[in-house]
């Protein structure tokens, strides 16, 4: 699995080295900026910074302009991963060299890892611009726990993984890339308790955030970083997390190996 | 040695069957084919668009499972034992694709090479002595996006050896190459299999490669296979025609009949020149033997003479007007 891994970084970095993909890296910083700055404009010139206490009890904190930026944060953040891993084996598809990929007999495992793991350099960059600009508008930096947060994030990323393989297997049955993850998106900045809390929906459209990753991801890293939360306060959160991805990584895993055979029975048969 | 035995492949479609209603339809692909190919051989896959050659090769490296058959590569099972089988075997095509065009052609093959499960100093060699072997040293750590399409093909040559196959497929290689382009690349595969005896199987449009390089060619039909032999002697089979033409100067009337005699199962006809006369001689067999010895007997001097062989563009010819009658 390491020489797969270690060759599918390798060739991802050097592609994003002569090709940066400029127009996702700013879309996704442009996003999560957004979302900061919608939020910061309506809490103060529409709301005029008054919060409900429904708000409060629901979000567990009275600091909205935090739990936006966050959202937007981790949102940013989530998109980038799903769309990165998600997108692999359709790329190949579409730059022909999927066939040569699928004749060796490489680990798939290490060919995804190797995509998330050089794409989380570019992740990384985009998370430091938004948290970077989330501290121009009221995200505090001071008195922060980062391993815990780092933990957070790991327990994020692994189950994020899962999910793109799913994303990932609709994406090469529609044979479609930007309908498919959009709908996901959107699915996920209303559900998932981006910008307010998914109690403020119908109970069973907040349902559908509770088999999202991202939904109990934001949960547990605002309760660190906002409320400075120990580990083993988020621990439940973190349980429901890795759960998450117990749950989608067989499914995904085997349902693009599927749909890998029957888009070479299609396209190339 | 690479055996297929019954190999079958058939494939859904569905088809729009009025308003939101769909019918699905099986289509066979490859209907049934036996195949060998052994180390050091070329072997031909001939057929018409459509005729099964590409979900043959596809299911021969495993990229497809067949839906019945069994293919056996050097005694392992293609299907059950995939991934050794896929260690044994590589494919390049024709075209531009299965390069990454952003890399180099040296990062190409060490992308390859490290799929392939090789590290370290082995694949620097590997890459050094591949890419020399292909003539691309020169511009190995030029991005495949500037290469010319001569050069994208040899480096998937390269790329086709990363593994060392014994076996390799070749769908189309010389597509849209240049002459003196896909001369060398013909070479380069006569290499591989005869001093490196690596067993290839060939498809390819332009036939004239097919008879220079295949010791045996298949032609399939609509997934079966209708053929299999020497490239010469299936031309033999199908088209069994020669064409003779031979000028002359002026021939008398006895003289035009005493050839015709001579020659009682071919079609001759006698035209007039401004040198001479031309025959235009069409046999079953090569009737130059005949002709020189009549001409001698007669006292004719032969001008020029020329045999048109049949060559096995004209057997693909006559089997598809066969079929199409």
């Amino acid at each position: 699995m390491w020489l797969p891994f270690s060759a599918t970084f390798e060739r991802n970095y050097l592609v994003m080295r002569r090709a940066f993909p400029w127009s996702f890296f700013l879309g996704h910083i442009l996003s999560g900026v957004y979302i900061i700055v919608f939020a910061y404009l309506s809490y103060f010139y529409v709301f005029r910074g008054e919060l409900n206490n429904r708000f409060i009890s629901s979000a567990g904190t009275g600091d909205y302009l935090s739990y936006v930026i966050l959202g937007g944060l981790l949102y940013s953040f989530s998109v980038s991963l799903l769309m990165i891993v998600s997108r692999a084996i359709i790329t190949e598809l579409r730059e022909g060299t999927l066939e040569a990929l699928l004749l060796s007999p490489s680990s798939r495992k290490g060919y995804y890892l190797g995509y998330m793991a050089q794409g989380f350099m570019r992740v990384g960059l985009e998370f430091f611009a938004i948290t970077s600009a989330g501290y121009f508008f009221g995200l505090h930096l001071k008195n922060i726990n980062w391993i815990n947060i780092i933990v957070v994030l790991i327990v994020l990323i692994l189950a994020t993984f899962t999910q793109a393989l799913i994303l990932g297997t609709f994406m090469l049955y529609f044979r479609d890339t930007y309908i498919t993850q959009n709908t996901l998106f959107v699915l996920m900045s209303l559900v998932c308790g981006i910008t307010f809390p998914p109690a403020f929906l119908p109970e069973s459209v907040a349902l559908i955030g509770e088999i999202m990753p991202l939904t109990h991801g934001l949960d547990a890293l605002r309760m660190v970083w906002i409320e400075g939360k120990p580990l083993s306060e988020v621990f439940p959160l973190l349980l429901k997390i890795l759960v998450l991805g117990i749950v989608y990584f067989p499914i995904g895993a085997v349902c693009i190996k599927k749909m890998e055979k029957i888009v070479l029975e299609k396209h190339f048969g | 040695m690479i055996e297929a035995k019954g190999l079958k492949k058939t494939y859904t479609i569905s088809k729009k069957a009025g308003f939101l209603r769909k019918e699905k339809q099986k289509v066979k692909a490859v209907d049934g084919i036996d195949l060998t190919i052994s180390e050091g051989e070329i072997v031909g896959l001939l057929g018409l668009n459509g005729a099964g050659k590409t979900t043959t090769i596809k299911m021969l490296c495993t990229l497809l499972n067949p839906t019945a058959g069994t293919i056996s590569v050097d005694g392992l099972d293609a299907v059950c034992d995939a991934m050794a089988v896929k260690g044994l075997v590589n494919m390049i095509a024709g075209g531009e694709r299965m390069l990454y065009w952003r890399l180099t052609g040296a990062e190409n093959l060490r992308y390859f090479g490290k799929l392939y499960g090789l590290h370290g100093l082995e694949l620097e060699e590997k890459i050094s002595s591949l890419l020399s072997q292909v003539g691309l040293s020169e511009v190995s750590d030029t991005p495949v996006e500037l290469y010319s399409k001569g050069m994208k093909q040899r480096l998937q040559i390269a790329r086709g050896l990363i593994n060392d196959p014994r076996y390799l497929f070749l769908d189309e290689p010389t597509l849209g190459l240049d002459v003196p382009v896909a001369k060398q690349l013909r070479e380069t595969v006569k290499n591989l299999a005869k001093e490196q005896q690596k067993g290839i199987l060939l498809t390819s449009h332009y036939l004239e490669e097919v008879e220079e390089l295949c010791d045996r060619v298949y032609i399939i039909e609509k997934g079966k296979i209708v053929l299999h032999d020497t490239p010469q002697k299936i031309t033999e089979t199908v088209v069994n025609e020669f064409h003779v033409s031979v000028e002359t100067r002026t021939l008398s009337a006895l003289e035009q009949s005493k050839l015709a005699k001579g020659l009682p199962s071919c079609k001759i006809q006698f035209l007039p020149s401004s040198d001479g006369t031309i025959l235009e001689i069409k046999a079953p067999f090569d009737p130059t033997s005949i002709i020189i010895a009549i001409c001698v007997e007669q006292k004719i001097s032969i001008q020029k003479l020329e045999l048109k062989r049949p060559r096995l563009e004209d057997a693909i010819l006559a089997l598809a007007k066969e079929k199409s009658a």
